[in-house]
């Protein structure tokens, strides 16, 4: 496991341009973020290194959020990473397996910029 | 020459409709069979897999065949606890549909047999039963029956399935509901400030042409087209479109032929009629040459 000084925040996510709310979200405050595309893509990363903070998209193409947040959840390493889910699909039954495993806040597309700041000071501080 | 064919055994969504006014469109939840030659390929086994498997009972060339689900929901797998050639000891059946592992599917599709909710578990089942452990590819074949799949819009973890068979593209994507983000983003784009409007035009952009390519390259699409506009405005975040949705997302992906399905059980031959009438008044409208149908019980599709 690689530790870190600086906070770091990874988010999964196929969409492109939530890069940029991120990026955004995260100006002004100490924290390293990692982008992945996918759970596939971010499957090496997690694997050895626990973020501060993972944002978790539900549905992206190859494994969906939940199927690789319950995967995650397997590993020592992630038993109790600080998840938040982050989906355009907002249905109970996704709030409530997110609930089962452990997710701590579910986020639903389209959020303000500041949704995402206020989540990242919350579980993290500033 | 192959003998290949689609056939649907069951229409509906939700649960079953089995009323005098429903029955012109069918009242059997999610079946269809995919055939080339002796392979069998089921989408989904609501209670239209009952009368497919009756069916199959009078034959005695196949006794093989793969069952793949879209999701859990009742109306999905309600049909296999009557699934009679699941009985029967000569059969191999395999089953495959969301889930880690192939335990998660056995898992899954066991839990609506256990006490008290049905008298006898899957260990009665006598045919051969294989749950398919999850390509990490997302693809599998079924002999020469293609099969690939990934994540659509609906509650839990649920698949879309692209077959390719006999030469023919077929997606089936039987709860989908289409365009949900962009509905939402309309919805609270005026609490938005002026920079996230523009980073949201840009993900609603994003999230139109990964709706279209879900779409795109199909001969035959098969796709929830649930509810009327007027019923969708109540019932929007329920998992399933409105059939102008599916409609309007079906001409812009190119799709060749079309069938509306999933059909709500509230809606009667009559209100179904209708839907078809407004569909068609929609291809017309926008000088579309997609061919459009409801999916009906019984309907054999050549391919």
């Amino acid at each position: 496991m690689v530790i870190n000084a600086t906070p770091t925040v990874v988010v999964v996510d196929d969409s492109p341009s939530i890069k940029t709310i991120f990026e955004r979200g995260m100006e002004g405050l100490n924290v390293k973020l990692r982008i992945f595309d996918s759970a596939q893509s971010s499957w090496e990363y997690l694997a050895i290194n626990k973020p501060d903070l993972l944002f978790l998209n539900i549905k992206m193409p190859g494994k969906d959020g939940l199927t690789y947040l319950k995967e995650l959840r397997q590993l020592p390493l992630h038993r109790d990473t600080a998840v938040v889910m982050i989906s355009s699909k907002d249905y109970a039954q996704d709030r409530t397996i997110a609930n089962e495993l452990g997710a701590r806040d579910f986020l639903t597309k389209p959020m303000p910029i500041r949704a995402i700041t206020d989540i990242v000071v919350k579980y993290i501080g500033n | 020459m192959s003998k290949a064919y689609l056939r649907f055994w069951g229409v509906r969504g939700s649960y079953t409709a089995p009323f005098a006014s429903h029955l012109g469109v069918g009242g059997n939840t999610s079946c269809v069979e995919i055939r080339v030659d002796d392979h069998v390929l089921l989408c989904d086994a609501g209670t239209g897999i009952i009368n497919f498997g009756n069916h199959m009972l009078r034959q005695k060339d196949i006794r093989d065949l793969l069952i793949i689900l879209t999701h859990y929901h009742w109306d999905h797998i309600c049909g296999l606890p009557f699934f009679v050639p699941a009985f029967v000891p000569d059969w191999n059946i395999s089953i495959f549909g969301p889930g880690q592992k192939a335990a998660d599917i056995e898992e899954y599709v066991s839990a609506q047999m256990k006490a008290p909710f049905f008298p006898v578990g899957t260990e009665t089942w006598l045919a051969k039963v294989r749950y398919i452990t999850p390509p990490p590819d997302h693809r599998f074949a079924h002999g020469p029956i293609q099969i690939a799949y990934d994540n659509v819009h609906h509650p839990g973890s649920t698949y879309g399935y692209r077959i390719r068979a006999n030469g023919k593209n077929i997606l089936y994507v039987s709860d989908n509901e289409c365009l949900y983000l962009d509905k939402s983003i309309k919805l609270k784009y005026g609490e938005l400030s002026a920079e996230e409007q523009s980073l949201y035009d840009r993900m609603q952009r994003e999230e139109y042409e990964a709706e279209i390519k879900l779409l795109q390259g199909a001969d035959i699409v098969i796709h929830d087209a649930q509810y009327t506009p007027e019923d969708y405005l109540k019932k929007r975040g329920w998992g399933h479109s409105c059939f102008i949705d599916t409609v309007n997302t079906a001409i812009e992906a190119g799709v060749k032929e079309l069938y509306l399905y999933h059909h709500d059980p509230n809606y009667d031959d009559q209100e179904m009629e209708k839907i078809q009438r407004r569909a068609l008044e929609v291809i017309r409208e926008r000088k579309s040459d997609l061919v459009c149908h409801l999916a009906k019980e019984g309907m054999i599709i050549e391919l």
